[in-house]
């Protein structure tokens, strides 16, 4: 599985297109967001002190999500481009096991969606020390890596889902364009949840991959909101939280930390599930 | 002689289509074995059955003394393919192709890199191997192919249709190769063409159409049991020679002006040679090739 692994590395890696592709969809929200999503936002909040500092670090936690998922489409890609290609004969005649196989995607998928992942949050934290704000905390640090490693492991799990269905090259490709064009509105990054119609927000909630975002922004959010919420009233916050899609509300009651990592880990468990009886029912 | 690789009634139909229709050979160890028939004859589909990738419907397969479909990985161990299509990664360099396709078969850092220095040598790809696979020409890549069906030392290499798309040059260099593999390392080679030239410098050819095998035998067996060995006369005179002839009871056709006769021997060739001197202007005694076997076998000229 190793050997597989750092094969479907080398290969990803060396496909300077490819890695290219698989950020496009945060270089969207990057040039969207400075042209003139930061300034809809944040418009008519101007007075309250630290808004870049909030904005800066909400945007960065929605690439965080977006980035776990669009990185491993990536990855995959190579399963795919494996099976097309017929380069999957030659691995299958040698004694490496199927299943040793199959996890050497998932395991690359993984490894690359970690790396992406923690560079986008270096770059994301230099730009937010860099435009006045603060660096994460070390708790705060630790729960978004952390929260990194399960979001990648959610978001694999239905990219790989998704794959499990292709054949070409071409079906892949249309795929991960829709996916990498979609994933910005679904996890509401490009435009908040709160400025959604009710059912597109519904739509929202119902998506796993939006949870690794309240995730990140729970997280993220903390320290500067302590700041620019500093003295106003506790509905004040509250309203920010569900507007921004910070925490998402059921019934009156807010999501937790706890519960978006209960999502994404029964987001995994079931996706996984899927992906291998979809591959394994078509061997036969 | 050991046999190395044994088939019995081995079948494979996708849908009503019969693919493979219950076929038997074997092939002995240390020699080059061809496996000649037309595109869609079944060859790559019996190869594939041998070589673990698709399961048999019926029949029993040992190779090197392991049976199919229980010591598949075994198997998988001592063969090594080198496949139509190319299988190596574009972007990476040939060097990291072999290391990377050589890690797959669990062999330690130093017997790896020992495997595939061996293999890149035999396939005559240092010179080459640090430049990105998908940046070589056809020749080089092809060599590159074997290097990599190589890695693992294999008992058994099979090639399927590896010349295909090739110039004359470079094909007589991977035929240099693969002879070197059969003579000095005692390797079997298990080859499948449609090209009869290829077939003929094979130890034993089988050969196959339509799912079923239809002959067997060394080329020169085949040649001997499959076609004659032809006359073929131009006359002087055709009224003459065509008047001797019929003297003589010597059965002929004629073609383009020339008269054509079916010898049993190429020494009977003389003979008549000696019987009709005055009325030959050119004469061409012409023995028997490996198309002529196909064509007598199959009824048929190669399918392309």
């Amino acid at each position: 599985m190793w050997a597989m692994t750092k094969r479907n590395l080398k290969v990803f890696f060396r496909d300077r297109s490819a890695v290219f592709f698989s950020l496009l969809a945060v270089f969207i929200i990057i040039a969207l967001y400075a042209v003139f999503l930061g300034d809809t936002i944040t418009g008519g909040m101007e007075g309250v002190k630290g808004i870049d500092f909030l904005m800066n670090s909400w945007i960065i936690a929605g690439i965080l999500a977006v980035i776990s998922m669009t990185s491993t489409l990536g990855a995959f890609g190579i399963m795919v481009e494996d099976r097309a290609k017929k380069i999957m004969k030659d691995f299958t005649v040698s004694p490496i096991g199927r299943g040793s196989l199959a996890g050497g995607y998932i395991f690359c998928a993984f490894v690359v969606g970690v790396i992406m992942s923690l560079l986008a949050l270096v770059a994301g934290e230099i730009f937010i020390v860099a435009s006045g704000g603060e660096v994460l905390s070390m708790e705060n640090m630790l729960k978004v890596i952390g929260g990194i490693f399960l979001s990648v492991l959610s978001s694999s799990s239905i990219v790989l889902f998704i794959v499990s269905f292709f054949k070409s090259q071409n079906a892949f490709g249309t795929a991960s364009t829709v996916i990498g064009t979609l994933i910005g509105f679904l996890t509401g990054v490009y435009i908040p949840i709160g400025s959604l119609p009710e059912a597109v927000q519904g739509i929202i909630r119902a998506f796993p991959v939006s949870y690794s975002a309240s995730f990140f922004r729970t997280v993220m959010t903390e320290q500067p909101a302590s700041v620019s919420f500093a003295g106003a009233p506790e509905s004040a916050l509250r309203e920010f939280d569900t507007a921004l899609g910070v925490k998402f509300e059921f019934g009156g009651e807010m999501t937790t930390l706890a519960a978006c990592i209960a999502v994404m880990a029964i987001t995994a468990a079931i996706f996984y599930a899927l992906s291998i009886w979809n591959l394994s029912r078509k061997k036969k | 002689m050991t046999k190395i690789i044994t088939v019995e009634g081995l079948k494979k139909s996708y849908g009503k289509v019969q693919a493979v229709n219950g076929i038997d050979f074997y092939v002995e160890k240390g020699t080059l074995f061809a496996f000649l028939g037309p595109n869609g004859a079944g060859k790559s589909t019996t190869v594939d059955m041998i070589s673990t990738q698709i399961k048999p419907d019926a029949g029993r397969v040992l190779v090197d003394g392991y049976e199919l479909g229980r010591e598949d990985g075994a198997i998988r161990a001592e063969i090594g393919i080198v496949f139509q299509d190319s299988v190596l990664d574009a972007l990476l360099t040939v060097r990291e192709n072999l290391l990377l396709r050589g890690s797959l078969y669990g062999m330690e850092k130093d017997a790896l890199r020992d495997a595939v220095a061996s293999a890149a040598f035999a396939a005559d790809v240092t010179g080459f191997w640090n430049r990105p696979y998908g940046k070589l020409s056809g020749g080089q890549r092809r060599r590159a192919d074997i290097a990599r069906a190589l890695v693992n030392t294999p008992q058994i290499l099979f090639l399927d249709e590896p010349t295909t798309g090739l110039d004359p040059q470079t094909r007589r260099k991977i035929w240099n190769t693969v002879h070197m593999l059969q003579k000095e390392r005692g390797m079997t080679i298990f080859l499948t063409t449609h090209y009869m030239e290829e077939a003929a410098q094979a130890d034993y050819i089988t050969i196959m159409d339509h799912g079923s095998i239809l002959a067997k035998g060394t080329p020169a067996e085949l040649k001997e049991n499959y076609t004659r060995d032809m006359l073929r006369i131009t006359p002087k005179k055709d009224e003459k020679l065509s008047a001797l002839l019929g003297k003589e009871e010597i059965a002929f056709q004629k073609s383009g002006g020339d008269f054509i006769i079916q010898l049993r021997h190429t020494a009977d060739a003389i003979g008549i040679i000696d019987k009709c001197r005055e009325e030959i202007a050119g004469l061409e005694v012409r023995r028997g090739t490996m198309d002529d076997v196909f064509l007598n076998i199959t009824g048929a000229k190669v399918r392309n």
